[in-house]
């Protein structure tokens, strides 16, 4: 066990605060209150993004031979960590470089790799994932909208919804059901979303403006090309992604920055002095490093080259109790950071909801980790 | 950052699993509230296991790693505070206790006569041999721990070169240890029942009712040993109050869940679940309790 981080490490970090401090608008802790969905954040992103990539900040995890510098594990979470904790300047983009990328370079046809890594390696592409449907949310497989092969095409028709970035996004990692097989009948499409037969329609969020949509397809056609995989390798495919996804945000660090911060506001104010609130603080804090080492031991055995199965769901939970945790806290001692106080503290709020819902939702983590990591007989169905 | 056990670490792992393997058995009919091992505990004096930390390669990170595997075996052994104040004891021959403050009668896990009693008190850390005259057993507690009232505190004691900052740290890092591994062994033991268990003609750990609570467990399970393992690396006060915050927490949380999942059986002692759940509870008061833990955390994280 090392619990340190080596000087090459730490100098990586040190090196993406300076990043942070000397690229960040003056008032970007206000400014990241939009939402990182937002038109301001969105466009803004891709300024940002491109200013990481060249400093070659933007992909170091990926491979050199498409871009990347070949960098371990740890220095994608020490990336995403910093990230997170600054308001994710990424916007959107995040997807990109954490598991669309990724998965293309594992999945995806030569073709689609040259028509897709280059953008989102130069920090210009943004991407949306066509995944829930009014019927299907945590029951994925349950979902209903078609492509059905027509000669060299596939037509689509069908509804997604809670859909992040759809409103700006330019490609769509959509899923689509092709046969009746519930697992083994979805397939991906890649999918441009300036195509004919796509509507859009923005759904209020809390997150911020931009965040959330309902996505429509009526008699959409793409050529066999967009497909991802072969047909009905989605579920494999996205089961890939996800263990990326789940692991990509670590909600842990911007959570006990959030805390940090919380406290030294009450400091400042003199608020910091009674032992209640103090326990409360570091109870919150304990969630969060409780949540940050589950995340270091994924990320230890990924560095050793393990495939990471279902232990992540574990590591996932313990973020979303820490999140909680820290909103509860500035909620009790800290209200007005939700009015228009302390604008870092409520964009940590904004996004905290999320926390248990994306990406699979707390409770089918919990699943997860009955079933899989406590080797509990499966439920009945 | 490795955060994983390294080669030697997972060396003294599985040979000390080999040594409690016969012992791994409950005896629940014989000694039904506590049980001891004899013969386990001299076995394992002699193995030189909880000298580990005398070891600079191996130090309080592997004690760590002793303790909570130890924690997980039926029988109560005196482990984690002789494990983690070994290098600073010399050779001691009985269980190792530890008392904050001079306050008496107060109660203490493994007192008997022949115990090095560790007394942590703001001017400083001292140690003394139990006499007989100096405690009374306690054996109708509940605790399933060998359990004594320490009646008396002699003035004269030896000092320990520590001071009571770095005994608590150690003390935290050893409670979070012995805590993870309680609560990995309770919660084995009511997964195992209720995925044999059948009721509404399905097992019981089909209902989703009570997987989510013990996937919960599970979560917090996994970042106490952690914590404890951080903790018992860095001996850093931060990492070692929070990490026995989270223990003491999470003890909390699940220990009732536990016993409910055993349904009635889980107010009998005819399943050995009591021993790992009562010695949580202990843990739960020990050191001033959550309270403390969490005040030593905030007031090493933000002064």
């Amino acid at each position: 066990m090392d619990f340190d981080w080596t000087p090459d490490e730490q100098a990586f970090r040190e090196r993406l605060r300076d990043f942070l401090d000397t690229t960040l608008p003056d008032d970007w802790e206000r400014f990241s209150q939009h939402g990182p969905a937002s038109p301001d954040l969105t466009r803004y992103a891709q300024t940002f993004c491109a200013a990481l990539a060249e400093e070659d900040l933007l992909i170091p995890h990926w491979p050199v031979e498409i871009g990347g510098q070949g960098q371990d594990p740890w220095h994608q979470t020490i990336l995403a960590e910093e990230m997170w904790i600054a308001g994710e300047p990424r916007g959107g983009q995040y997807m990109n470089v954490n598991w669309i990328g990724p998965t293309l370079i594992r999945y995806g046809t030569p073709e689609q790799q040259a028509r897709y890594l280059p953008p989102i390696a130069q920090g210009k592409a943004l991407w949306c994932q066509g995944f829930s449907e009014p019927g299907s949310g945590s029951d994925l497989a349950s979902l209903r909208t078609r492509a059905v092969a027509d000669g060299g095409d596939y037509v689509v028709n069908g509804q997604k919804i809670w859909t992040s970035y759809a409103g700006l996004a330019d490609t769509c990692f959509l899923l689509c059901r092709t046969s009746e097989d519930r697992k083994r009948g979805i397939t991906i499409l890649l999918v441009p979303m300036d195509t004919p037969g796509i509507t859009v329609r923005q759904i209020p969020s809390i997150i911020g403006e931009g965040d959330i949509h309902e996505v429509f397809f009526d008699d959409m056609r793409v050529p066999a090309s967009a497909r991802l995989g072969e047909e009905g390798q989605a579920w494999e495919i996205i089961a890939y992604s996800l263990r990326n996804e789940r692991l990509g945000i670590p909600r842990y660090a911007l959570a006990r920055s959030a805390l940090d911060r919380a406290v030294s506001i009450l400091q400042e104010r003199g608020d910091f002095v009674r032992e209640a609130v103090r326990i409360e603080a570091a109870g919150a804090a304990a969630l969060c490093e409780a949540a940050r080492l589950a995340s270091y031991a994924i990320v230890t055995r990924r560095a050793e080259g393990e495939t990471i199965g279902q232990e992540s769901s574990s590591a996932r939970y313990a973020t979303v109790m820490c999140e909680r945790r820290v909103c509860e806290f500035i909620v009790e001692h800290l209200p007005e950071a939700l009015a228009d106080a302390h604008p870092y503290l409520k964009m940590h709020h904004q996004r905290g909801i999320v926390a248990g819902i994306a990406a699979g939702a707390a409770e089918i983590q919990l699943n997860i980790i009955a079933s899989d990591v406590l080797g509990l007989p499966r439920e009945a169905r | 950052m490795q955060v994983a056990l390294n080669e030697d670490q997972r060396a003294i792992r599985d040979a000390l699993d080999a040594l409690a393997r016969p012992f791994e058995e409950a005896p629940v009919h014989e000694a039904p509230r506590v049980a001891a091992s004899p013969d386990f505990a001299r076995a394992l004096a002699e193995s030189g296991f909880l000298d580990v930390a005398c070891d600079p390669d191996l130090g309080t990170a592997t004690a760590g790693v002793v303790v909570e595997r130890l924690a997980r075996l039926p029988f109560a052994v005196e482990a984690a505070t002789r494990a983690f104040f070994a290098p600073l004891l010399g050779d001691v021959s009985g269980p190792v206790c530890l008392v904050e403050g001079t306050r008496t009668p107060r109660l203490v896990r493994f007192l008997e006569a022949g115990a090095c009693v560790i007394v942590v008190e703001e001017q400083g850390v001292s140690y003394f041999t139990a006499d007989e005259q100096q405690l009374r057993r306690e054996s109708e507690s509940l605790f399933a721990y060998p359990m004594a009232s320490l009646l008396e505190i002699p003035e004269e004691r030896a000092g320990l070169p520590i001071t009571p900052g770095e005994a608590r740290t150690r003390a935290r890092a050893a409670l979070a240890a012995e805590a993870a591994g309680l609560m990995a062994a309770a919660l084995a033991s009511v997964c195992a029942h209720l995925s044999e268990r059948t009721q509404f003609g399905r097992k019981l750990a089909t209902f989703q009712a009570l997987r989510h609570r013990l996937a919960e467990a599970q979560v917090r399970t996994n970042g106490v040993y952690w914590m404890a393992m951080k903790a018992a690396t860095t001996l850093d006060p931060a990492d070692a109050a929070l990490a026995a915050w989270h223990a003491q927490e999470s003890a909390t949380s699940t220990v009732y869940d536990f016993h409910q999942f055993l349904g009635a059986m889980g107010m009998t002692l005819e399943h050995p679940l009591h021993f790992w759940t009562y010695r949580l509870k202990a843990l739960i008061g020990e050191l001033g309790g959550r309270g403390a833990s969490a005040a030593a955390a905030a007031d090493a994280l933000w002064g």
